[in-house]
């Protein structure tokens, strides 16, 4: 829901405009937020539009999916006389704003004859590019297919409408030079060697397998391609079925909503922890939970049955264990001669993704198959930088947006 | 299903982590994207760097608080007013006290705050300071005494200083130097007249502003007096007397100092309407060039402020309550303005609202009538209420909560334009009425 002109107004007089606010400290890519919101009390709507954009590139995006219960919103002082601030709303009424009376022209310095490839058109690339250009780099930015990355890609349209994908796109896009195609790994190398840096915010292209018996049958769909079709129309479940999905993050949960919106008649999520290990948007569970969708905790598939087509799924159930991993969750084991079967017309398998790039084997990665950085955002290549999921693996976009703005403030400094 | 909540541990860890690991990002801000426009012009023979001016007050009473604030982009300040040595400042705890209303918490602000501590000696030498650190930047300073040589000798010394305006506070409402105890300066125009021609005598080259109150039958007769003395500039206008409120159990007024109270100054937007009429009555009957003081808080105010006749703005409870920060969106929000409106700089907004100031005789007479939008009427009836109560009983309660007028009853007085939550709301012509009828 959008806020109107005088809701805005309101909600912005509730700011305690506090002092090293928490809020801002909170969001990942620092928007300056006591500031805009007191520029909008003001009547300043461009200014606090400014203030935003010059903090975040993806400003539109963020405006309108930002989780804000994980970061401003959840350390804003006024929850303690009252609730907080709803800034997410305040954020995206500036941008919005400013994206239906014009784009400010941001002044950006001359040339300094340095060039800069980006890879990737996703939030932290873009973030990235305009944070060189800002410096008078000039940037050379190449995207697979259209540019905006997950947003445009992955993200369900009933979260994330394209216009606001395409305000933000459109007008980065001016300040930078964009081709489409792939990079092959001798391209990637023509790169590095025509530009005086090269940023890598390829993001994760690849779905994780379950590598599991049946996992080839065609009722087996990965969830990238499973939201990326169901975002471009190409609607792949047929209405009054079931669909079964495999995983327990936002991820699954988009997916869960989807395919409940495409018309199944069951969506069941299966997760092999607990509730307390699933670690999801308040928003995402509500909206699943509204559109009638089950969560099987302490469940994991073995099989997918089925011939040629899916029939359902052979399930475990699972037990959690002493043991943690790497993010401090405990590891979970199946339960000797639990099965049980679940019948599914499709299952959708959302455990997570991992880098696809091709070129990426020139770069050192982690255990996990993510591009090794350090704390300045540098490869193992020098003069290569990453930034973005690739990096960090499922993240937020508002953070890939800091992680790609971060980037251009070291590459910058380093040229 | 329950999902876990962020304990309190988790977040104030996590806040001081982004805090550790970020405060280098705040700070190391990219360069600035959106610089503002051009916001400097010439005023009383001094190229200001923009209209806003921080008035003399707690905030302009020490040295590193004034660097910080020219750091962050003020035109320029007037230092805490000051006296000669040997005037006794008796200064009394606490002073302050907030005038909140239905929600607002600084409405307005008291304050028994009296002038400097710090005596010329002082204050010279901080002027000194700041006109060699900040050339480009607004340097006056405020000054008070009794006597005819005090007045002169403070002058020459801070234009000697380098002042770039003495403004001579002929209306401090709380303690008084002059003889006549609790009575301010500004009230006498026969006082006025004569202490601005010693002020005046004493300056070669820098320009005198005299600082007025609003507390006074003629306002234009007190500015006149100033003009007559030869003063160059009028200071418009200072806190108003007030009692902040008065405990209800106990009796004792506030501020409470033990058992005892006073009256205070009272000044923030509390008091922007009185500054405004203020403004604009010396500026329609006495061609000085003004100072404009007294509860504006935002671009919007000092663009008001300027419309009915300031040439500059000074600012004083904002800052007291959000800090010298608030300077970052009056610069950018009347930067914003001025592109807007296509004035070449803020010199553009002086005087424009003065034409359309007439005299209650000489307005119009038309017949309107309220109109409320039905499409956004939420229902709360407050409209009807203040017009069975407080107006002429000309709104009707409708179907579904949504009231409606009874044009014959209803005089246009606009009582239910201005309560209305939603400003929904408006004062029509009753010919365009008849016209949509048709």
């Amino acid at each position: 829901m959008t806020i109107s002109h005088r809701g805005a107004l309101r909600e912005s007089e509730r700011c305690l405009q506090c002092h090293d606010a928490p809020c801002t400290a909170a969001c990942p890519a620092h928007i300056n937020i006591p500031g805009f919101i007191i520029a909008l009390r003001s009547g300043n709507i461009r200014g606090a539009a400014e203030e935003v954009r010059s903090a975040n590139a993806f400003a539109n995006v963020c405006g309108k999916v930002c989780p804000q219960e994980v970061f401003c919103q959840s350390v804003c002082l006024r929850a303690k006389q009252d609730s907080p601030v709803a800034i997410r709303e305040l954020h995206f009424f500036a941008t919005q704003w400013e994206a239906e009376h014009g784009f400010s022209v941001p002044r950006l310095p001359g040339a300094t004859g340095k060039r800069v490839a980006v890879i990737g058109g996703g939030p932290a690339g873009f973030a990235c590019a305009f944070g060189l250009v800002q410096r008078g780099i000039s940037v050379n930015l190449f995207d697979r297919v259209t540019p905006g990355g997950v947003p445009r890609n992955s993200i369900p349209a009933f979260r994330l409408g394209d216009k606001e994908v395409e305000s933000d796109t459109t007008f980065l896009s001016r300040f930078i030079t964009i081709t489409l195609g792939e990079i092959t790994p001798f391209r990637f190398d023509e790169l590095c060697a025509d530009h005086d840096a090269v940023f890598v915010g390829v993001g994760l292209g690849r779905d994780r397998r379950l590598t599991i018996p049946g996992e080839e049958l065609p009722g087996v769909i990965p969830v990238l391609r499973f939201l990326e079709r169901a975002k471009s129309g190409d609607v792949v479940i047929r209405p009054g079925t079931r669909v079964v999905v495999v995983g327990g993050g936002n991820v699954s949960l988009d997916a869960a909503a989807t395919a409940k919106r495409l018309g199944a008649e069951e969506v069941i999520v299966i997760y092999r922890r607990g509730v307390h290990e699933m670690r999801v948007w308040k928003a995402e569970m509500e909206e699943a939970r509204r559109l009638g969708v089950t969560v099987r905790f302490f469940t994991a598939p073995v099989a997918v049955p089925g011939q040629t087509t899916v029939e359902g799924v052979r399930c475990c159930q699972t037990r959690l264990t002493d043991e943690t991993d790497a993010t401090g969750r405990r590891l979970p084991v199946v339960v000797p001669g639990s099965e049980f079967d679940v019948r599914a017309d499709y299952v959708v398998v959302a455990i997570g993704q991992e880098p696809a790039a091709g070129f990426l084997h020139r770069l050192d990665r982690t255990p996990r198959g993510y591009v090794k950085v350090d704390a300045g955002l540098r490869t193992s290549l020098t003069g290569v930088y990453a930034g973005g999921d690739v990096v960090s693996g499922e993240g937020t976009i508002v953070e890939a947006v800091a992680q790609g703005a971060d980037a251009a403030r070291v590459i910058a400094a380093s040229l | 299903m329950v999902l876990r909540p962020l304990t309190a541990a988790f977040r104030a860890r996590r806040h001081t982590n982004f805090q550790r690991k970020n405060q280098a990002m705040i700070n190391d801000r990219s360069p600035l994207l959106y610089p503002l426009r051009d916001l400097s012009y010439n005023f009383l023979g001094f190229r200001f760097e923009n209209p806003f001016i921080l008035a003399a007050a707690p905030s302009t009473d020490n040295l590193d608080m004034l660097r910080r604030a020219f750091a962050m982009g003020w035109g320029g300040a007037i230092l805490k007013t000051t006296s000669v040595e040997g005037t006794r400042v008796d200064l009394a705890y606490p002073m302050m006290t907030a005038y909140s209303h239905e929600g607002t918490r600084l409405m307005g602000m008291g304050n028994i705050d009296l002038i400097s501590e710090h005596h010329i000696d002082v204050v010279e030498k901080r002027v000194q300071t700041l006109k060699r650190e900040f050339p480009g930047k607004f340097v006056a300073a405020s000054i008070m005494a009794g006597r005819k040589e005090d007045w002169q000798a403070l002058v020459r010394r801070l234009e000697e200083a380098g002042a770039d305006l003495i403004e001579c506070s002929f209306s401090c409402p709380q303690g008084t130097l002059g003889e006549d105890s609790g009575k301010m300066l500004a009230q006498s125009v026969g006082a006025t007249e004569t202490t601005a021609r010693w002020v005046k005598e004493a300056s070669s080259r820098v320009p005198i502003s005299i600082k007025i109150t609003p507390h006074v039958a003629d306002i234009v007769k007190v500015a006149q007096a100033v003009q007559s003395s030869g003063c160059d500039a009028l200071t418009a206008s200072n806190s108003l007397q007030a009692l902040m409120g008065v405990d209800i159990r106990t009796f004792v007024p506030f501020p409470q100092l033990g058992g005892s109270s006073t009256y205070s100054g009272l000044t923030g937007p509390a008091i922007k309407p009185i500054t405004l009429r203020t403004i604009a009555e010396i500026a329609r009957h006495v061609d000085l060039p003004i100072l404009g003081t007294g509860g504006a808080s935002t671009w919007n105010d000092a663009v008001e402020f300027m419309a009915v006749g300031a040439g500059v703005v000074q600012f004083c409870t904002a800052v007291m309550h959000h800090g010298f920060r608030v300077i970052d969106d009056l610069r950018n929000g009347l930067s914003h303005y001025l592109d807007e409106m296509q004035f070449q700089s803020p010199a553009d907004i002086v005087g424009k609202a003065l034409p359309h100031l007439v005299a209650h005789d000489n307005l119009p007479r038309r017949r309107v009538r309220s109109r409320i939008d039905e499409r956004r009427c939420i229902g709360c009836e407050v409209c009807y209420l203040a017009c069975r109560d407080g107006g002429h009983m000309a709104i009707t309660r409708g179907e579904g909560r949504i009231p409606q007028v009874d044009r014959d009853l209803c005089v246009g007085c606009g009582l239910c334009e201005h309560v209305c939550p939603e400003e929904c709301i408006s004062m029509e012509d009753v010919r365009s009425q008849k016209e949509e009828k048709k």
